[in-house]
């Protein structure tokens, strides 16, 4: 495996791992008190930004790695 | 019901219905004369002549990847639960990855082997075995045949919907409910055009059906953020919801973040490498295709739910709120949710263009029901014809199991519909839709088979054998099969629904396939016969 594919694969394994998973649970907030940034719902931004991440990792593969035969 | 009467459509929705089903026949007529003359006849009916480019193959692997669970349940769901089902969406990034890493090699493989279904594959990777053969094709079914009922059912609730006007037509002295009548001419022309053109036609319409879907998705999204004055007002109307719709429940709860890790995970690849899917990876021209698709995928799907249908769920939390656990006027379950937006909203937004759009949108809906449905009966043609028939009498032409393969269409689809007609009076119904809820389960244990085929070549027949039933046993006795079967209060039923209010149940079917697996595979000789290799490149498959 190429050294960008290795870097891609790391960054999405986290991202899957992180984004849906407990990492939502630690940015929340409390039920009583939820997290909002920036005036939106923590939560929302969490799932886009993890989007991003995962998203960005398949297009950049997509556009480097997976051009090569 | 009652919100869907309230949209007050009338001759429209004749005609945007009628418009439709109109160039769904045409499609299906331009598919079967492209195909004429064709050499390859299974090959061109199954996966038409495996040349199909970037939008077809993007559009159709979205359009079968969600049905009318996308646009009407997911966000009944972020209604009801608030933002924790949306972290379910990045499953679709994972999806996409799969449709270039797995996909792309299910390709070359079938390229360069001329399989045809996804036992073809497995079945040449470990050695002809009738018993494989047999076990990936039931697997499919299992997931094939709930799907094609539940979205031909669906698609005449929506036929309802949309001609409340009418109570029900007089058909030979007989009064027929428009639900019925829906099921029928939706199941007729669907039949008609799988039937005439094969996966050409299944794909070309889901085409339509995809720009229909994805233009809904996004289009009431912008309804309910007008609605709320703006994407400002929007948010601070959302983030002024009771604080369980805006954080994560605790483990155990439903859409807990451990669920949606292992669904994101595994859900999503157990989409990838179901039948439809994956004939749809055979169907591609070459690899440069999948590779687009995966962007494509990875991009605009989760963008029309993150932006799109998804802020309606949250936003008509905001807007129509449940009093005292109550849901508003107007909405019967929360999957109403997104209806009852536009249909309040896009008179207002669009004028008396937003009636063309509720319209349009209502129809989307349908077409998503007729979209899985249509690859899955395919799909269901292919698999009983192929790893059925063909065995059976493998002295038969190319031809003959064509013929065949049509009639198992015409069969599957009276079949289905006779059921959402007659099944309804018993628990026949009620036992497919139980079925249905676990069809994603029953796929994913194709994955272990397929990894191993793919990238790790290790294991033996028997170790898949074994290990493929053994993920599928392990599905049944998860509720509500294992209910069905045990009952709710055995020991084994009590622990499967305890483990599935933490993990997704296809991942614990894999979990168990994939030990039996390796543990077979340790203690049986491997095949004296060479794997057939993934080609390197497409001039070598």
């Amino acid at each position: 495996m190429s050294k960008t594919g290795f870097i891609l694969t790391a960054v999405f394994l986290f991202a899957l791992f992180m984004g849906p998973g407990p990492g939502a649970m630690l940015i929340d907030g409390d039920p009583r008190d939820p997290a909002v940034w920036f005036g939106i719902p923590a939560l929302y931004l969490w799932a886009l930004l993890w989007f991003v991440v995962l998203s960005g990792c398949v297009v950049t593969a997509a556009l480097t790695v997976w051009k090569k035969p | 019901m009652s919100l869907l009467a309230a949209t007050q459509l009338g001759a429209l929705a004749y005609v945007v219905l009628g418009a439709y089903l109109l160039l769904l026949l045409g499609l299906g007529l331009a598919s079967l004369l492209k195909s004429r003359g064709a050499k390859n006849i299974e090959a061109d009916y199954y996966l038409a002549g495996r040349g199909q480019g970037l939008l077809v193959t993007s559009l159709t692997i979205m359009a079968t990847y969600f049905s009318g669970f996308a646009i009407l349940t997911f966000p009944g769901w972020v209604y009801s639960d608030g933002i924790a089902p949306m972290l379910f969406a990045l499953n679709l990034p994972v999806a996409a990855a799969g449709i270039y890493l797995i996909g792309n090699r299910i390709r070359k493989l079938g390229q360069a082997h001329g399989h045809i279904t996804p036992a073809d594959l497995i079945s040449h990777h470990y050695g002809n075995s009738a018993t494989l053969r047999f076990l990936v094709a039931l697997v499919g079914a299992l997931y094939v045949i709930p799907y094609v009922i539940m979205q031909i059912k669906a698609g005449g609730i929506l036929a309802q919907g949309l001609f409340q006007d009418v109570e029900h037509l007089t058909i030979l002295g007989q009064q027929v409910s428009i639900e019925d009548t829906g099921v029928a001419v939706l199941s007729l022309v669907t039949m008609f055009y799988v039937l005439v053109g094969g996966m050409r036609s299944v794909a070309w319409t889901d085409v339509v059906q995809g720009f229909l879907l994805l233009s809904a998705m996004i289009l009431s999204g912008v309804a309910i953020v007008h609605a709320l004055g703006g994407l400002g007002g929007y948010f601070e109307a959302v983030s002024r919801l009771d604080g369980r719709l805006l954080t994560m429940p605790a483990p155990g709860e439903r859409f807990n973040a451990w669920s949606a890790v292992t669904f994101c995970a595994f859900a999503s690849l157990a989409s990838i490498v179901q039948p439809a899917q994956w004939m749809r990876f055979y169907a591609a021209r070459g690899s440069d295709t999948l590779r687009k698709t995966a962007i494509v995928f990875s991009t605009v799907l989760p963008v029309c739910f993150l932006l799109g249908v998804f802020l309606v769920g949250l936003g008509g939390r905001a807007l129509y709120p449940m009093i005292d656990g109550a849901l508003p006027e107007g909405m019967s379950k929360p999957d109403d949710i997104v209806i009852l937006v536009i249909s309040r909203q896009f008179p207002e937004i669009f004028g008396a263009f937003g009636f063309l759009l509720i319209a349009l949108i209502l129809v989307a809906v349908m077409a998503a029901s007729m979209s899985t449905a249509d690859s899955n009966l395919h799909a269901l043609s292919a698999v009983v014809t192929r790893d059925l028939y063909h065995p059976l009498r493998p002295g038969s032409s190319q031809n003959e199991r064509a013929w065949v393969g049509r009639a198992v269409i015409v069969l599957a689809t009276l079949c289905a519909t006779g059921l959402t007609y007659w099944g309804a009076q018993g628990t026949l119904l009620q036992t497919i839709t139980t079925f249905f809820f676990m069809a994603m389960a029953f796929s994913a244990q194709l994955l272990p088979l397929a990894i191993d085929i793919l990238f790790l070549k290790k294991g033996t027949r028997q170790g898949a054998i074994a290990g493929l039933a053994a993920g599928t046993l392990t599905v049944f006795l998860f509720p509500p099969l294992g209910s069905l079967i045990l009952g709710a209060q055995h020991p084994v039923t009590l622990l499967t629904a305890d483990l599935k209010t933490l993990l997704d149940v296809g991942f614990c079917g894999i979990v168990v396939n994939t030990i039996v697996f390796a543990g077979v595979t340790l203690f049986t000789r491997p095949s004296d016969r060479p794997h057939p290799a993934v080609p390197a490149t497409d001039q070598d498959a």
